[in-house]
């Protein structure tokens, strides 16, 4: 398994995938820094003493609204990186025919297929890593953070949990599928929890649409985000990371809409997390299943 | 000892091809010439004995070893027919994977790697990405990876195809060599010179079923076909001999002066004598008579011809 880990790693190398990524990374990053000191940095005009409490929260809700602008775009990158680097793992690799030489030789299928998905989640967890710590690294030049070790690491984990959950479904929809329908699939399906959540969002936002078709709408966008949890996992990261609960109670920081149309504040039930757990295990255990029994 | 066994192997597609019911036996040390046309079948038997597609109906194993098990596919060495190894590696890097994937200790596989690319003749550029490599390049390479295991079977799917004549040249001189060494060689080629000269057994699929099975020989020799040169000839006596002797005669060439090239398709050799004499006693001269020497080609195109096949037009 670990010949193959080692293999993904030197393709992911090889073929300029990570060094391509980290150069658009570090062009965002550059309009990220642009942007949030723009906001950040309309704090000191309110004329505000260093002392007053009030500077410290309107400092941190600025600290909120950056980071919440850097995740909105950070949760699209992680995910399609994810989603593409794995969507053709089976198909295209048979249909090129570099499955052909390889997998006849003593390694069991389970194991190709495990040292693949460790490949492409530890590339997706790492990157998910450096694009996490310099999200917040640069929202904390210019405004307040979060600086809870444990609150970091777990707000961490759940945005680096969609790389698990997406080339989880990725690699069992390749098993199935073309590589390009792979793709399609993959994307659509991500985009259809996306809009499970902005759904959800929406009807918060608006008590006319809540009154009338709250109901249809809850229902909907529940399926949605059940049938791609991605979103949804994000959401939990952004209530994790800002304590919510805890902000609301003492500060009285209230998130406006436009916060919470960037995540903030909606997070679904502590259940979810488990239901995406599930969902990762399937698809990675239905990916393998598939796998061993697939004509190559 | 036997190196490969089928019992009724078969595969069916949803597009209705595949192969069915293919039994053969190929002994340890054997070559064995698999051939039919394109679309024939051949590649998907190939493909189920090296475990990449699973078999619909019937057994086989390598060696005892069921086929597909861990057991049978570390005996066996593929090189398959369409393929592409990681283009962003180097030679040297895929066959170390291969030799990885083998198993090989790294000390055996430092000695042997080297070793192998040399002996397939792409040692020079063995620090080159496969990407830069040409088509006959890489089946070079698919040769090295297939060897690296040291496998006591090798499936070898059209493994010179790609080659220009120098190529098929040393791929051939290299298959002779391994066959001395011992090892059981399964080839499955178009090429029926290289096939006629390396196996000791051919069997003919089409249509995904096996037509005929058997050594070289015996599928050269099932028909002693007689070549007859002689003078005096009209075509009315072609019609004469058939009726009078039952056997299948052919005109091969006829020239205006009377001479004509007849071909026979005798029962036995003993039947020769006895044609010879009808021959003489028509009143024409027989000026040679010798056994024609059939070459797998034209055994192929024989047995095929008339036969409807998937692949291409018959």
């Amino acid at each position: 398994m670990t010949i193959i880990l080692r293999m993904t790693w030197k393709e992911l190398l090889r073929k300029r995938v990570l060094l391509l990524t980290l150069f658009m990374t570090v062009l965002f990053l550059i309009a990220y820094w642009f942007i949030a000191s723009a906001i950040g940095g309309e704090v000191h005009r309110y004329g505000l003493s260093p002392d007053d409490p009030q500077l410290l929260v309107e400092r941190y809700s600025r600290g909120m609204f950056i980071i919440s602008l850097g995740f909105f775009f950070g949760a699209f990158v992680v995910a399609f990186l994810s989603i593409f680097s794995s969507s053709s793992v089976i198909s295209g690799e048979a249909e090129l025919g570099v499955m052909q030489a390889l997998m006849p030789r003593p390694l069991p299928r389970w194991q190709w297929y495990a040292g693949r998905w460790l490949g492409y989640v530890s590339f997706g967890m790492g990157y998910a890593l450096v694009l996490y710590a310099a999200i917040l690294g640069v929202a904390g030049m210019h405004a307040g953070v979060p600086r809870d070790m444990g609150t970091l690491f777990i707000a961490y984990l759940l945005f680096a949990s969609v790389v698990p959950l997406l080339v989880s479904v990725s690699m069992l929809g390749s098993g199935f599928l073309s590589a390009i329908g792979n793709g399609v699939f993959m994307t659509m399906l991500y985009g259809g929890g996306w809009l499970g959540g902005m759904i959800d969002k929406l009807a918060a936002q608006f008590a006319s649409l809540q009154e009338t078709v709250g109901g249809s709408l809850a229902t909907i966008s529940g399926l949605l985000s059940l049938a791609m949890p991605a979103d949804g996992l994000q959401r939990t990261m952004m209530d994790r990371l800002f304590n919510m609960d805890a902000l609301r109670q003492f500060t009285g920081i209230q998130v406006d809409s436009l916060m919470s149309m960037l995540g903030v504040g909606s997070a679904p039930s502590p259940a979810f997390l488990w239901y995406a757990l599930a969902y990762t295990i399937v698809a990675f255990v239905l990916g393998i299943w598939r796998f061993q029994r697939k004509d190559l | 000892m036997i190196a490969i066994q089928t019992e009724g192997l078969t595969k069916r597609f949803d597009n209705g091809r595949g192969c069915s019911d293919v039994s053969i036996t190929v002994r340890e040390g054997e070559a064995f010439g698999f051939l039919g046309p394109n679309g024939a079948g051949k590649s998907t038997c190939v493909k189920m004995l090296v475990g990449l597609i699973f078999p619909t109906e019937g057994r086989a194993s390598l060696f005892g070893e069921p086929i597909g098990s861990l057991s049978a596919r570390r005996l066996l060495g593929y090189l398959p027919e369409l393929y592409r190894y990681q283009e962003w590696l180097t030679g040297e890097e895929v066959v170390r994977l291969h030799a990885q994937m083998c198993r090989l200790p790294r000390a055996e596989a430092d000695r042997r790697v080297p070793q192998l690319l040399e002996r397939v003749g792409i040692g020079l550029r063995s620090r080159d990405r496969v990407k830069n490599y040409s088509k006959g390049m890489q089946q070079r390479l698919g040769l090295a990876c297939a060897l690296v295991g040291d496998p006591r079977i090798l499936f070898l799917d059209e493994p010179s195809s790609a080659m220009d004549p120098i190529g098929r040249s040393e791929v051939r001189e290299l298959l002779h060599e391994l066959k001395a060494q011992g090892k059981t060689i399964f080839l499955n080629s178009h090429l029926m010179e290289d096939v006629e000269s390396l196996c000791n057994r051919v069997a003919l699929l089409n249509n995904g079923r096996i037509l005929q099975q058997g050594t070289v020989e015996e599928v050269l020799q099932q028909r002693p076909v007689w070549r007859l040169r002689v003078g005096g000839f009209a075509p009315a006596l072609l019609d004469w001999l058939r009726g009078e002797t039952g056997l299948a005669f052919r005109l091969a060439a006829s020239e205006p002066d009377g001479s004509a090239v007849l071909e026979a398709e005798l029962e036995n050799e003993e039947q020769a004598g006895w044609l010879h004499a009808l021959i003489l006693d028509q009143g024409m001269t027989l000026y040679e008579s010798t056994r024609a020497k059939t070459r797998l080609e034209e055994w192929f195109v024989t047995e095929l011809s008339g036969k409807s096949h998937r692949g291409e037009k018959a």
